[in-house]
C-alpha cells in the first residue's frame, strides 16, 4: 500500500496539504458569512486536488491525475459557482441566529479532531499498520465527518446544510486518495458527476422553498410535528 | 428468455413512458403510457424470482440477477402496477393543471425505473449512486403539491436521506480498503467478491464498515433513530406516491443491508451485526408504537406503520436463519401489499373530507360503502391480523427469534405488535363508528372504478397468502437463504 | 568569561533595543494610514523624560505599589537569560528554566502590575485589572498548549533544541505542526502586545484594557512600567522568531562580530515580523469586548491541530 512507505518529504507534504483542507472545514465552521463558506470549500477542494496529483506523482498511477483535474474543475470551480448563484437568489447573506456561538463550536470542532484521533490511531493499531500517514488520513477523513455533521445540526441556514452534504462528502474522496488510490476510475468520475446532479437538484429546491416557505432558514420548517 | 433480454425489456418499459410522456406533453396519454408501462414491468417481473434463483451476472458483473433482488424488484414491480392504477383517478382531482400531470407520471415512471434498477446492481458502489438516484427523484414526486408543507417535507427528506447515505458511502470506502488488503489495488467491489473475501479481511473493518452501512441505508429504509425524514416525506406526497415511497422504495434500501450482512456472516463476525439489527428493529417498533398511539393525521399514521414494519423486517433479517429470512421476504411482499391499500383509502379519505386529520373524517360508512368496507379490512391486515398475510410472515419471524438467542427482542415485538393492533384500530374506529358531524365540506370525488380496484386487487392477495403460503415460494426464499450464507 | 560577557549582552540588548522596536511599531501604525508618524527614537525621549519628573505616590497605596514596577521590571530582565536572544547555544545559567518557566516568569510581572492596579482603589484600575485578567484567562491555555505543542515537536524543553532542530531539518519546518504553531503565536502575539483586533492604546479611559492599570503611576515607576510592557514585547517577538519562525541569524561561536551580526539579524527579523503586525493591525477593526474569544478559539484551534498534526507525524 502506498500510504505505508513514504519518503519523509512526501509524507510532510500529504500531511500538510491534509490537514489544510482540515483547516479549511474549521473556516468554514467559525464563520457566519455564507459566501465564506462557499470560498473556504472551494479552496479545500483545491487543496484535495492537490493532494490527488500529489499522490498521483508520488505512486505512479497515472489516471488519478484526471481525477485531480476533474476535482479541480468540478469540485472547486463548477459546485462553488453553483452555490454562488443559489447565494445571490437569497435575501441573507449570513447565519443571523445562531444556535451556539462561533468559539464554542470551534471547541467542539477541536473535541471531534481529538476523538477522531483517537478512533484513528485504535484503527491503525488492531490493523497492525504503523504508518503515520495512514492514521493522519484516517483522522482528517473521519473529523471531517464529524465536522460535516456539526455543520449540519449547529446551523440553519438552507447553503449550510449543502455545505455540510459536501463536506461529508469531500471528506470520503479524501480519505479514499491516500488510503485507495488504486480505486477504479470509473467509480470515482460516476460519484463525482452524481454530485453534481445533487447540488443542482438542491439548488431547484432552495429556489422552491423561497417561493413556497419565504425563507430558507430552517427555523422556519415547524409546520409538520408528530 | 435470457437474463439480459429480461432485463433489458424490465428497465426500458419505464424508461421509454418517461421519453414519450415528455416529448407529447399529453395529460391522458401519459396516463396510458406509465399504466401500459406498470403492467408490462408487473409482466416481466412476475417470473423473475422463480426463473432466477441461480444467480447470474451480467454486464462484466456489475449487474447481478438473483432470488433475492428479483423479489425486491416483484414487490417494486406491484406497488408500482397498483399506485398507477390508482394515481389515474387521484392526480386528475388532485393536480391543479392538466400541465402538471405528464411531468408528474414522467418522474412517477423515472422513480420507478430507478427503483427497479437498484436492487439487481451487483458493485457496491454503483449500487450507492443508485440510491441516492432514488432519493434524487423522489424528492421531486414529494414536492408535487408546491405548497408549504410539502416543500418542507421534501427539504428535510433529501437533507436527512443525503447526510445518512452518506454514511453508507464512508462504510463501502472503508470494506474496500478492506478488501485491498486481499486483492490488492485495484478490484472490483462486488457482493460476491466481498463475500470471498470476507474470511480473510481485517475483522474491524468489516464490523466497522457493516455498522456505518446499517447506520447509513438505514436512514433510508426508515428505521429509528434516523426515521426523522419518513413521516414528513411520506405524507406530504401525493397518494400514489406515498404508496411507492413505502412500499417499494424501503425494500430496496433494505437489499443493501442485507447483502452486507451476509458479507459478515461469511467472515464468522456475525454476532455483533445481527445484534445491531435487532436492536435497531427494537427502538423502530417502540417509535412507531409510541407515535401511533398519539397520532393526529391520517397518512403520517400510515408512515408511522411503516416505519413499524420496517422494524419487522429488520427483525426478521437480524434473527436470521433460513425461518427468520423466509418470514422477512414473506412480510416484505404483504406490506407491499397492504401499504399501498392503506394510503389509497386515506386519500380517498384526505380528497373526501378536504382535511388531513382523522378528526375531520366521520361516518366512513356512509362515505365509501364498498372502499371502506376494502380499507377497514386493509387496516385489520396492516396490524397483522388473520386472516391476512402479514399474520403469517410475522409469527414466521416470531418462531425464528424464539429459538435464537435474542428472545428478549421477540418478547419485546409481541407486546409492540398488539400494543399497535389497539392504537391503530382505535384511530379507525373513530373513523368508522364515531359521532357524525354536520356534513360540511364534502367534496365530491370521482373515477370510482380507477380507486376501488387496485385496493380491491390487494386485499384480495393479502387474503389469499394469508391462508395459503405457496409450497412454491419455499424454494425461492431457501434459495434466497442460500445466497446469504445461511445453512437450512 | 566570553559566555558570561555574551549573557550580559543579550540582557542588555533587550533593555536597549525594546523602545526601538516599539518606537518602529508607532511610527508605521502611521505611515501604513498615510500619516507622518513619531520619529524612532521617540519612545526613548519619552522614558527619559519620565525618569526626570517628580513621583507622586497615592496616599491609599501600599508597598504593592512601589514593587509592583521593581518586579515586572527585574522579571522582564530574567527572561532573555533562558531563551536565545543572540547565540544559538545555551548561556551560563540559562538552564534556570525552560519554555514553560519562561512564560512563567512572564506571568508573574503581569500578575504584580495587576495588584498594583487594586491596591490603589481606583475605579479605572480595577476595570483595567479585570479586563487583563479576563483576556489572560483566555490566552493563557493557549500559550501553554503552544507550549505544549513545541516540546511535543521537539521531544525537549529547552528553546535552543527547538531552534537547532528547526534549522537542522526541513520537514519539520515545513511540517503542519510547526505552521500551525506559528499562525497560534501569532494570535497569541496580537493579543499580549495589545495590538488590533483586541487593542486599547486610547486616552479614553473606559475603552482602556491594560493601560488602565497605570493611571496612578508616574514619574520614575511610571518610566519602568512602560520600559517593562516595551521588553515583554521584544522578548515575545524573541520567541517567535528565534524558536518558530526564522530561527537562523543567531550567532554560533559568541565572538563580538558575531553578537554585531545577530543584532543586525534581529533588526532585520523584528522588521519583517512588525511589518506582518502591522499589515494585520491597518487591516482589522477593533472588536467588541465580548467577542475576544474568537481570535482566541481560533488560536486553540490551531494549537489542537498542530498537536494532532505531531502525534501522526
Amino acid at each position: 500500500m502506498l500510504a505505508a512507505h513514504l519518503s519523509p518529504l512526501a509524507a510532510s507534504l500529504f500531511s500538510l496539504l491534509a490537514i489544510g483542507s482540515l483547516l479549511m472545514a474549521f473556516v468554514m465552521l467559525g464563520s457566519r458569512w455564507l459566501k465564506d463558506y462557499m470560498l473556504a470549500f472551494a479552496a479545500q477542494s483545491w487543496l484535495i486536488g492537490l493532494l490527488s496529483a500529489t499522490v498521483a506523482y508520488y505512486g505512479g498511477y497515472t489516471e488519478l491525475y484526471w481525477v485531480a483535474g476533474l476535482t479541480v474543475l468540478f469540485r472547486g470551480l463548477v459546485l462553488p459557482w453553483l452555490i454562488l448563484r443559489i447565494l445571490r437568489r437569497l435575501n441573507t447573506a449570513r447565519e443571523v441566529r445562531e444556535l451556539l456561538s462561533t468559539s464554542t463550536t470551534l471547541v467542539i470542532g477541536a473535541g471531534a479532531v481529538v476523538f477522531a484521533l483517537v478512533v484513528a490511531v485504535r484503527l491503525a493499531d488492531d490493523l497492525g499498520l504503523n504508518s503515520n500517514v495512514v492514521v493522519l488520513a484516517l483522522t482528517v477523513m473521519f473529523s471531517m465527518k464529524l465536522i460535516g455533521f456539526l455543520m449540519l445540526t449547529l446551523r440553519h441556514e438552507a447553503i449550510s446544510h449543502i455545505l455540510g452534504i459536501l463536506v461529508l462528502e469531500n471528506g470520503i474522496f479524501l480519505g479514499t486518495q491516500i488510503l485507495m488510490p488504486g480505486m477504479p476510475l470509473m467509480i470515482e468520475l460516476v460519484l463525482l458527476f452524481d454530485l453534481l446532479v445533487a447540488v443542482a437538484c438542491f439548488g431547484v429546491l432552495v429556489r422552491y422553498l423561497l417561493t413556497h416557505i419565504g425563507s430558507t432558514s430552517s427555523h422556519e420548517l415547524r409546520r409538520l410535528t408528530g | 428468455m435470457s437474463a439480459s433480454l429480461h432485463v433489458a425489456l424490465l428497465w426500458l418499459a419505464p424508461a421509454l413512458a418517461v421519453v414519450l410522456g415528455l416529448a407529447l406533453r399529453r395529460a391522458r396519454v401519459s396516463e396510458w403510457l406509465n399504466l401500459a408501462s406498470a403492467v408490462a414491468v408487473f409482466v416481466l417481473a412476475a417470473p423473475l424470482p422463480f426463473q432466477f434463483v441461480a444467480p447470474v451476472t451480467l454486464l462484466h458483473g456489475y449487474l447481478i440477477v438473483d432470488a433475492l433482488g428479483s423479489w425486491v424488484v416483484l414487490c417494486v414491480a406491484i406497488v408500482y402496477l397498483l399506485s398507477s392504477i390508482y394515481a389515474i383517478a387521484y392526480m386528475r382531482q388532485a393536480a391543479h393543471s392538466e400541465g402538471q400531470l405528464p411531468v408528474f407520471y414522467a418522474l412517477f415512471a423515472g422513480f420507478a425505473l430507478s427503483m427497479l434498477v437498484a436492487p439487481l446492481v451487483n458493485s457496491v458502489g454503483v449500487y450507492w449512486i443508485a440510491i441516492e438516484l432514488t432519493t434524487l427523484i423522489s424528492t421531486f414526486l414529494v414536492g408535487f403539491e408546491r405548497n408549504a408543507e410539502s416543500m418542507e417535507a421534501a427539504w428535510k427528506y433529501i437533507i436527512v436521506v443525503s447526510s445518512g447515505i452518506s454514511l453508507a458511502l464512508l462504510g463501502t470506502a472503508l470494506l474496500y480498503w478492506g478488501g485491498s488488503f486481499v486483492y490488492g489495488e485495484t478490484y472490483m467491489l462486488s457482493w460476491s467478491t466481498l463475500v470471498a473475501a470476507a474470511p480473510h479481511m481485517p475483522p474491524v473493518l468489516l464490523k466497522m464498515g457493516f455498522l456505518l452501512v446499517l447506520i447509513g441505508y438505514g436512514t433510508k429504509v426508515g428505521l429509528a433513530p434516523m426515521h426523522t425524514w419518513l413521516p414528513d416525506a411520506h405524507s406530504e406526497g401525493p397518494a400514489p406516491v406515498s404508496a411507492m415511497l413505502s412500499g417499494a422504495l424501503l425494500n430496496t434500501a433494505m437489499v443493501g443491508i442485507v447483502r452486507l450482512l451476509a458479507v459478515t456472516d461469511a467472515a464468522g463476525h456475525g454476532q455483533l451485526p445481527h445484534l445491531a439489527l435487532v436492536v435497531l428493529g427494537v427502538f423502530s417498533l417502540v417509535v412507531g408504537a409510541l407515535f401511533i398511539v398519539r397520532q393526529r393525521q391520517v397518512k403520517r399514521l400510515m408512515a408511522y406503520s411503516s416505519v413499524e414494519h420496517m422494524g419487522v423486517l429488520a427483525l426478521g433479517f437480524g434473527f436470521g436463519g433460513p425461518l427468520g429470512i423466509a418470514g422477512a421476504m414473506y412480510h416484505m411482499l404483504n406490506h407491499s401489499l397492504a401499504k399501498p391499500l392503506l394510503f389509497f383509502g386515506a386519500g380517498n379519505a384526505m380528497q373526501r373530507f378536504g382535511s388531513k386529520r382523522m378528526d375531520d373524517m366521520r361516518g366512513m360508512w356512509r362515505e365509501f360503502p364498498v372502499s371502506g368496507a376494502i380499507w377497514l379490512c386493509g387496516a385489520v391486515a396492516i396490524t397483522g391480523a388473520p386472516p391476512f398475510g402479514l399474520f403469517l410472515s410475522e409469527f414466521t419471524i416470531l418462531r425464528a427469534g424464539w429459538d435464537g438467542p435474542h428472545r428478549w427482542a421477540a418478547i419485546v415485538m409481541l407486546v409492540l405488535l398488539i400494543a399497535i393492533f389497539v392504537a391503530f384500530l382505535n384511530h379507525f374506529r373513530a373513523m368508522y363508528l364515531g359521532e357524525v358531524s354536520e356534513p360540511a365540506n364534502r367534496t365530491p370525488i370521482g373515477g370510482a372504478a380507477w380507486r376501488v380496484l387496485p385496493m380491491a386487487l390487494a386485499l384480495g392477495a393479502l387474503l389469499i397468502l394469508g391462508l395459503w403460503w405457496p409450497p412454491s415460494w419455499q424454494s425461492v426464499f431457501s434459495g434466497i437463504a442460500q445466497g446469504l450464507g445461511v445453512r437450512p | 568569561m566570553r559566555d558570561i560577557l555574551d549573557q550580559i549582552a543579550q540582557v542588555a540588548a533587550v533593555v536597549l533595543l525594546s523602545p526601538l522596536l516599539q518606537g518602529f511599531i508607532l511610527r508605521y501604525e502611521e505611515r501604513a494610514q498615510r500619516g507622518q508618524g513619531p520619529s524612532l527614537l521617540q519612545p526613548y525621549r519619552d522614558l527619559f523624560k519620565l525618569f526626570r519628573k517628580q513621583q507622586l505616590v497615592p496616599v491609599t497605596a501600599s508597598w504593592v505599589f512601589w514593587s509592583a514596577p521593581v518586579v515586572a521590571f527585574t522579571a522582564m530582565l530574567t527572561v532573555p537569560i533562558l531563551i536565545p536572544v543572540l547565540t544559538d547555544f545555551p548561556l551560563p545559567q540559562s538552564d534556570m528554566g525552560d519554555i514553560l518557566g519562561g512564560g512563567l516568569v512572564l506571568t508573574l510581572g503581569t500578575f504584580f502590575v495587576n495588584l498594583a492596579a487594586l491596591d490603589t482603589g481606583s475605579a479605572y484600575g480595577g476595570i483595567g485589572a479585570s479586563r487583563t485578567v479576563m483576556i489572560a484567562i483566555l490566552a493563557e491555555p493557549i500559550l501553554i498548549l503552544v507550549f505544549v505543542g513545541i516540546t511535543l515537536m521537539a521531544h525537549a524543553m529547552l528553546p535552543f533544541v527547538v531552534n537547532h532542530l528547526l534549522v537542522a531539518r526541513p520537514e519539520v519546518y515545513w511540517s503542519p505542526t510547526h505552521l500551525f504553531l506559528i499562525a497560534a503565536f501569532f494570535v497569541l502575539l496580537l493579543t499580549e502586545t495589545d495590538r488590533l483586533p483586541i487593542h486599547s492604546s486610547t486616552h479614553i479611559e473606559v475603552y482602556m484594557i491594560e493601560e488602565a492599570r497605570v493611571l496612578e503611576y508616574s514619574g520614575p515607576l511610571l518610566a519602568l512600567l512602560k520600559w517593562s510592557s516595551m521588553m515583554k514585547q521584544f522578548i515575545l517577538y524573541t520567541i517567535f522568531c528565534h524558536v518558530l519562525l526564522l530561527p537562523w541569524g543567531l550567532s554560533k561561536l559568541g565572538t563580538a562580530m558575531g553578537l554585531a551580526g545577530a543584532v543586525l539579524g534581529i533588526a532585520i527579523k523584528f522588521a519583517l515580523v512588525a511589518c506582518a503586525v502591522v499589515g494585520v493591525e491597518t487591516a482589522q477593526s477593533r472588536l467588541r469586548f465580548y467577542r475576544y474569544q474568537e481570535p482566541l478559539a481560533a488560536a486553540f484551534l490551531l494549537a489542537v491541530l498542530a498537536i494532532v498534526a505531531n502525534q501522526i507525524r
